[in-house]
């Protein structure tokens, strides 16, 4: 399953366009949500490959995001989560997000170039870059 | 000296007994007298003296009998009522379970009685302790209302007694286990293990433990004073001093330091990640000494996110939150994550770096993460500390069951009264404060991370030659049956099956 879908739900600015950019250069078709409540909307009406999930967003918490995505089913089979963060969370609720997602980093340790190459760890492969 | 319930038994039975006899005697005459009167027996015939001294020794073999069984109640009662009292029991205590007790039903007079010792009201108490011998209940309510906690262990360290200022939790089953979260470096019962290997008394002190982890309700601090001696029935006894309002206030100054770092880390995000975007976008178009600056923008914001990773790390450290996750890994799996990174910052402040690690090292017990910021930490040292154009080595070696990595520097050096403080917090040489800038945290976290691998670090360092530092890691097959039976949550830096990948071990909450 190649991955060519990435849903950013990010609040900040800065960051999230950062992403955006980068990851629409190396060929991905990106959409960008900035809080919550619209993340969750979104991730459930389309299938993206993969999800880049902040944990502290207005409206909604990514840790209820993730709960309601595949807390008690999996509403998201086709789609790989990663969790990008800042902040600092508690053990349990970090342990309990690590079990929903594919992948848990740090959003200060990671560059657009690295979170292109995990991305496509998860994906096995390459996608074309767009000319 | 006031009288006790003690002496009424002895003053009883002793009169009991006189009257016993004495009646026998009378009883014995009166019945010699009548018959002598009535003239059934002469007086000098032998045989009044037999029937006079039998009847006599029959009547008080018969009087004593039924003497013993009848005080047996009133003597159980007392010595219930004494032991209930507080008085310190002379009289063997009756056994609630006897048989001959639970059929007649006297059990449940003892066991009102019994009863009344839980609920002997403050006036009682008052009362008895007027004696010279205190009541243990006394003891013991004295204890509760204490401020400091007292426990004490028998010799399998198991709770024999907690008082309830003492940080104890009571599972389902009614077992009692302290609620202390030490270091594991510095733990209760390693501190035991060690007093049953080699002492007989000992004492300890630890400072500012925390009963629970941060953000948990009703979390205190303890400073915890153990004394142990060997054999004894209470073999350890701990005294808890609880300084939570002390702690918190550092508590605070540290969750601050937290929240703080956490806000600078989401520019950092931005800077890094438009440096390295824009690096490779702009290398085209970038002229003559521009290049060079803009690796130094990259080296700096690295080594800005690498400080605040040890600030971030210091605070949960001294929070008792630091935690690592052992897993089997490579020296030069470790140092890859940091490779490119002090490249660059070797060459841009015009140092030489030289690594060599060999090929056949054992895999060493580590978490990658953490591990690589110890190293990062002590090469972005011996780049400060060492001149321009100064050559750092980085060099590994097996050392009995542990691989030794070394970071060697031919700069400054240090002088023997340097070396001493060297791991300390917010430590900073005379020297390094007024030419060098950090933070004084670099060497105090490595340090910890390198204990809570079980591994050391140390130093060698001669003033004005230069300085060794050496972190020793155990083997991994040394310890991988220790590290697979304490398991439990150690998650690979990259679980190749479920397929997550994470790029921190340490920033958790």
């Amino acid at each position: 399953m190649a991955i060519h879908t990435v849903l950013c739900i990010e609040d900040d600015r800065f960051i999230g366009e950062m992403y955006v950019r980068s990851l629409k250069k190396a060929g991905y078709d990106v959409d960008w949500v900035v809080d919550g409540n619209d993340g969750l909307i979104t991730a459930r009406n389309k299938d993206y490959d993969v999800i880049l999930l902040d944990v502290m967003l207005p409206e909604r918490r990514g840790t209820d995001i993730l709960e309601a995505l595949r807390g008690k089913e999996d509403l998201i089979p086709h789609s790989r989560v990663i969790v990008l963060t800042n902040f600092e969370q508690d053990d349990e609720s970090r342990i309990a997000m690590q079990q929903h997602a594919d992948a848990y980093l740090i959003k200060a340790e990671i560059t657009p170039k690295k979170l292109i190459s995990v991305i496509q760890q998860l994906d096995g492969m390459t996608p074309e870059p767009q000319v | 000296m006031p009288k006790q319930a003690t002496h009424f038994w002895t003053i009883f039975v002793n009169r009991t007994l006189a009257l016993v006899l004495v009646s026998q005697i009378v009883i014995a005459i009166g019945v010699g007298v009548a018959l002598v009167s009535l003239e059934i027996i002469t007086i000098d015939s032998k045989m009044l003296w037999y029937v006079v001294g039998g009847l006599f020794l029959v009547n008080s073999i018969a009087s004593s009998l039924i003497f013993v069984y009848v005080i047996r109640p009133t003597r159980d009662l007392l010595a219930a009522i004494i032991h209930v009292s507080g008085e310190q029991p002379a009289l063997k205590l009756p056994d609630l379970n006897a048989k001959k007790y639970e059929r007649t039903g006297f059990s449940d007079a003892l066991q009102t009685i019994y009863g009344l010792a839980s609920k002997k009201d403050a006036a009682s108490d008052i009362a008895t302790t007027n004696s010279p011998v205190v009541a243990a209940s006394a003891i013991t309510d004295a204890l509760d209302n204490a401020i400091c906690g007292f426990v004490t262990l028998d010799h399998k360290r198991a709770i024999t007694y907690a008082n309830k200022p003492a940080p104890v939790r009571i599972d389902t089953s009614g077992m009692q286990t302290l609620e202390l979260l030490f270091n594991d470096s510095d733990s209760l019962n390693s501190w035991l293990n060690a007093c049953e290997e080699h002492s007989v008394h000992a004492e300890h002190t630890w400072t500012r433990i925390p009963n629970r982890l941060p953000d948990q309700e009703d979390r205190r601090f303890f400073d915890v004073i153990a004394s142990y001696q060997k054999g004894a029935t209470a073999e350890t006894v701990l005294t808890l001093i609880d300084r939570t309002s002390l702690y918190i206030v550092d508590e605070e100054n540290l969750d601050f330091i937290a929240f703080a770092a956490h806000e600078l880390r989401g520019p950092i995000t931005v800077i890094r990640g438009y440096l390295d975007v824009l690096g490779d976008e702009l290398e085209p178009v970038f002229q003559d000494d521009q290049q060079e600056l803009f690796r130094r923008l990259v080296v700096s914001s690295n080594r800005l996110s690498g400080y605040i990773n040890n600030i971030l790390n210091t605070s949960r450290y001294d929070r008792r939150h630091l935690k690592v996750h052992l897993v089997e890994d490579s020296v030069a799996g470790v140092y890859d994550m940091i490779s490119d990174d002090m490249k660059l910052r070797a060459s841009s402040q015009n140092r030489l770096l030289s690594v060599e690690l060999p090929t056949n090292l054992p895999t060493i017990a580590v978490d990658r993460t953490s591990m690589s910021e110890v190293f990062g930490n002590l090469i972005d040292n011996a780049i400060k500390y060492s001149n321009e154009g100064g050559v750092i080595n980085v060099t590994a070696a097996v050392n009995g069951d542990s691989v030794d990595i070394m970071v060697v520097d031919h700069g400054i050096g240090m002088p023997e009264s340097v070396v001493s403080n060297l791991f300390q917090k917010f430590y900073r040489s005379h020297r390094s404060r007024e030419t060098v800038a950090g933070t004084g945290i670099g060497l105090y976290i490595s340090k910890a991370i390198v204990e809570s691998h079980g591994g050391t670090i140390s130093v060698r360092s001669q003033d004005g030659l230069g300085s060794t530092f050496i972190v020793s890691l155990p083997i991994y097959a040394t310890v991988a049956d220790k590290l697979k039976a304490g398991d439990g949550n150690n998650e690979g830096i990259m679980n190749e099956g479920k397929g997550w990948i994470k790029n921190h071990s340490m920033y958790r909450g």
